[in-house]
């Protein structure tokens, strides 16, 4: 049985799902953004996945991949710089806490 | 034969990882599951003839992302969160919104059932290369603001206040 881009997109959903369930229970604000890369993980293996299969030859879909994952860098490396100040000023990292705002 | 016996091999880590990284209760153990998810998903990849992106995905993923996560878990961790709850109390509409995406992903899924086979495999490096200096030159222009964007705002948010 040959693999072919319907399994690649069963996966990609599939991570995505585990991502998003857990970006939507964890507690800790650690875990959602680990949920988060997960779920960009998916995203990237879908691209990889239609370049191969519906533009062979082509690298467009691997090129957008890659700049997906340097987006993802940045955004890891801003959020934990925030998830470590507010855990400077609050002493917490659980999301519930997380009411500053809050009137 | 032998590539579905890697694609299976690698998506099977990939899963595994993604399912402790959401339900392990430690949050260090975690992060060191994200980081064999994230091998697994570079081994997803390297099925999929792209040979940049494999080497991107380890260099930056695993290498980068994963170890700066683990580093900040050890900072901010306390061993009282060992025994406090990991989850809140929506998981059960958390699992209704998955069901519910999971089933319309589904459907897109069978949609593409049919797609032809896939192109024989080729290196990737050089095409990359040319499309970013050519076509793309834009968006890399872009994405290197972007980086130096949040290497601003990272030593910006992380340095202590002066007072």
């Amino acid at each position: 049985m040959s693999v072919g881009l319907s399994h690649y997109l069963v996966l990609g959903a599939l991570l995505f799902l585990i991502g998003l369930f857990g970006a939507l229970t964890r507690r800790n604000i650690i875990g959602i953004l680990m949920s988060i890369e997960l779920m960009f993980n998916a995203a990237n293996i879908n691209l990889a996945a239609f370049n191969h299969y519906l533009h062979p030859g082509g690298v467009a879909g691997v090129t957008v991949a890659l700049f997906v994952i340097t987006v993802a860098a940045a955004e890891v490396v801003v959020g934990l710089a925030l998830v470590l100040t507010i855990y400077r000023n609050s002493a917490t990292t659980y999301m519930e806490d997380f009411h500053l705002l809050k009137g | 034969m032998m590539e579905a016996i890697a694609f299976y091999v690698m998506a099977a880590v990939a899963v595994a990882g993604a399912l402790l990284v959401v339900s392990l209760r430690n949050t260090v153990h975690s992060a060191l599951a994200l980081g064999l998810s994230l091998a697994g998903v570079a081994g997803v990849f390297a099925c999929l003839s792209a040979d940049f992106l494999f080497a991107a995905q380890l260099l930056i993923y695993v290498g980068g992302i994963a170890v700066l996560i683990v580093f900040v878990v050890m900072l901010l961790g306390r061993t009282s969160d060992l025994h406090l709850r990991q989850v809140n109390e929506q998981w059960a509409a958390a699992a209704l919104v998955c069901a519910i995406t999971g089933a319309g992903l589904w459907r897109l899924t069978a949609f593409f059932s049919a797609a032809p086979g896939g192109a024989p495999h080729a290196a990737q490096t050089r095409p990359i290369g040319l499309l970013m200096l050519g076509e793309y030159a834009l968006p890399f222009e872009l994405i290197s603001l972007v980086l130096l964007a949040a290497l601003l705002g990272a030593i910006f948010f992380s340095k202590k206040e002066l007072s």
